[in-house]
């Protein structure tokens, strides 16, 4: 579903991505890890055109994305709920939602049934349908990082990118993000999963790549990665 | 010995320029909102929109022999669309590149000087005098008590709120209006949505110069056109902008009407001379001990 070879990018100057490959393969959960300026997030930006690759491809179900701008790229399917939860403030928890069906009231995208989808993620995420009139900027941290999800699902993506949803949240809500990630993997939602908690995130992935200074260092089904004694040392010890 | 009746007379007049000012100053707020840009030539995209209006309005009454009040209603989508290139004009020739390479002094330069060259083309068409602008509706003034009120300034208020309030219901209703307010509240994110980031930018262009537009053939009648119309009004309403804050609707309102009274205080009991003066003060004041404006929030409070 989702290609990436060679993939140079960066910031100006400074290249923070020496030349990545990877691929997620449809309706499957891979998983990106690794230590802390490694180059997730960056990896991502440039996956939904946030910023423009350097060098290498992107292909999205056999289409060539690569060097699009982002809202381009969206309209192709690939839905990235980014680091910081970036949600719109100053919009309802609704309207957000709605914002994330841009593409298909305006035509770029099938508009399928928005409002059925609508009720779905309520669904999904109970906390949102309470808070469904309140602007977005009061939410809690966890609230945010529930509609910024619940944002992306919008798209119907083709793919759905997701940069730390965990972050700053109270272990019980991390609990409560993993169990949905894993109710959209059964819904075969294909995603690529960027996480800090790399022992939870490999134990419901398909497929984990380890990123160290912008390279792929190792990769491999989830569950071979999960016992590999140097990813276990490096990435799974006491500390995650 | 002090008049109470001309007190109200002045308020009740400054209160119509004043929205003429509000509505200028919100064409400056749509910009700033999507790109933290401003049109430096937001008086001339008034003056030509009045200028543009008075040959519509002349030419759809003189070829049909329209009475003028429907001439003017059947100029206004007119001057409204010239509005909208006329905006959309300055963002693709003077801004767009700016914002490109994020350079802070291009947009400055480039919208400055699209003005002047507007001004030059306006003096080139129509002449460099001032001259009468037909007016749709009757001369004479209602008396409400004593105060003498042109049926044209109620107009003007009536005018400038229904088009704020337009384009209020356009962000809050229609999907489009959704996109420009995420535009605004985080441009990255709103092109994660889909959005055509640099279309909404073009947008709040034509949105901002078709505000001033309409503000100048709301204006005209009561006032003079001519390609010398633009210059003062901008740079009041820029102050009204600044006084009233750049991201609050109701604050050039108040910033507007606030300004419109001073101004016709001074020119009555000081002298014509000094009126400008205190807007202008009160412009220096703001910027040196609240940057943001008096009613301007200072960040969205994060989470
Ligand atoms: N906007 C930026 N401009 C310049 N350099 C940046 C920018 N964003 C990130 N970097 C640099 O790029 C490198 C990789 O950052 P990135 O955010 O991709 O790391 P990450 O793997 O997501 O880390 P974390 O786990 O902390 O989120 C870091 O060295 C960082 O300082
Ligand atoms: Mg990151």
């Amino acid at each position: 579903m989702l290609t990436v070879e060679n993939l140079v990018a960066g910031y100006g100057k400074v290249r923070v991505l020496q030349g990545i490959s990877l691929d997620v393969q449809q309706g499957q959960l891979v998983t990106l890890i690794g230590s802390n300026g490694a180059g997730k997030t960056t990896t991502l930006r440039a996956l939904s055109g946030m910023i423009k690759p350097d060098f290498g491809s992107i292909r999205i179900g056999g289409a060539d994305i690569t060097g699009l701008s982002s809202h381009e790229i969206t309209r192709k399917g690939v839905a990235h709920s980014p680091e910081g939860r970036r949600v719109f403030p100053v919009l309802s928890v609704e309207d957000n939602l709605v914002m994330g069906a841009f593409t298909r009231l305006t035509g770029s995208r099938p508009k399928g049934d928005v409002k059925a989808d609508l009720a779905r993620m309520f669904d999904l995420f109970p906390r949102l349908a309470e808070r469904r009139l309140q602007l977005a900027g009061t939410l809690s941290g966890g609230e945010q990082q529930m509609l910024a999800m619940a944002r992306a699902l919008m798209l119907n993506p083709e793919v759905l990118l997701l940069d730390e949803p965990s972050m700053g949240l109270a272990p019980k809500l991390v609990e409560e993000v993993f169990s949905t990630i894993s109710r959209l993997k059964a819904a075969k939602v294909t995603m690529l999963l960027v996480e800090q908690f790399a022992a939870a995130a490999l134990e419901v992935a398909d497929y984990g790549y380890v990123l160290e200074n912008g390279r792929i260092a190792a990769s491999g089904p989830a569950e071979r990665l999960k016992n590999d004694p140097a990813v276990k040392a490096a990435y799974l010890g006491a500390a995650h | 010995m002090f008049d109470f009746q001309t007190l109200i007379q002045l308020i009740v007049s400054g209160i119509s320029v004043g929205m003429i000012y509000g509505v200028v100053a919100f064409g400056y707020q749509l910009t700033f909102a999507t790109s933290k840009t401003l049109n430096f030539g937001q008086g001339e995209a008034l003056m030509l929109g009045s200028l543009a209006g008075f040959t519509i309005m002349t030419q759809i009454g003189s070829i049909f022999g329209i009475p003028l009040p429907i001439a003017y209603v059947l100029m206004l989508p007119f001057v409204l669309i010239f509005g909208m290139a006329q905006g959309a004009l300055v963002e693709w020739l003077g801004v767009r590149q700016a914002i490109k390479t994020k350079s802070e002094a291009g947009w400055i330069m480039a919208t400055i000087a699209l003005g002047i060259i507007f001004k030059n083309l306006a003096e080139n068409i129509w002449g460099r005098d001032t001259f009468t602008f037909p007016n749709p509706l009757p001369e004479q003034a209602i008396q409400i008590m004593g105060i003498r009120i042109l049926p044209m300034e109620v107009l003007i208020v009536c005018g400038a709120i229904a088009l704020m309030a337009a384009v209020e219901m356009f962000n809050r209703r229609s999907i489009y209006g959704k996109a420009v307010v995420a535009t605004a509240a985080d441009i990255g994110a709103a092109g994660l949505m889909g959005v055509n980031t640099a279309q909404v930018i073009t947008l709040s262009y034509a949105l901002s110069s078709l505000t001033a537009a309409f503000a100048g053939v709301l204006v005209a009648p009561v006032t003079l056109t001519g390609a010398g119309l633009g210059s003062a009004l901008g740079l009041k309403a820029f102050a009204v902008a600044i006084i009233g804050g750049l991201t609050s609707g109701v604050g050039v309102v108040v910033g507007g009407v606030l300004l419109g009274i001073t101004d016709r205080l001074t020119g009555y009991y000081i002298s014509t001379g000094y009126q400008d003066v205190p807007g202008l003060v009160l412009l220096l004041l703001v910027l040196s001990f609240k940057p943001s404006g008096l009613f301007g929030k200072s960040a969205i409070k994060k989470v």
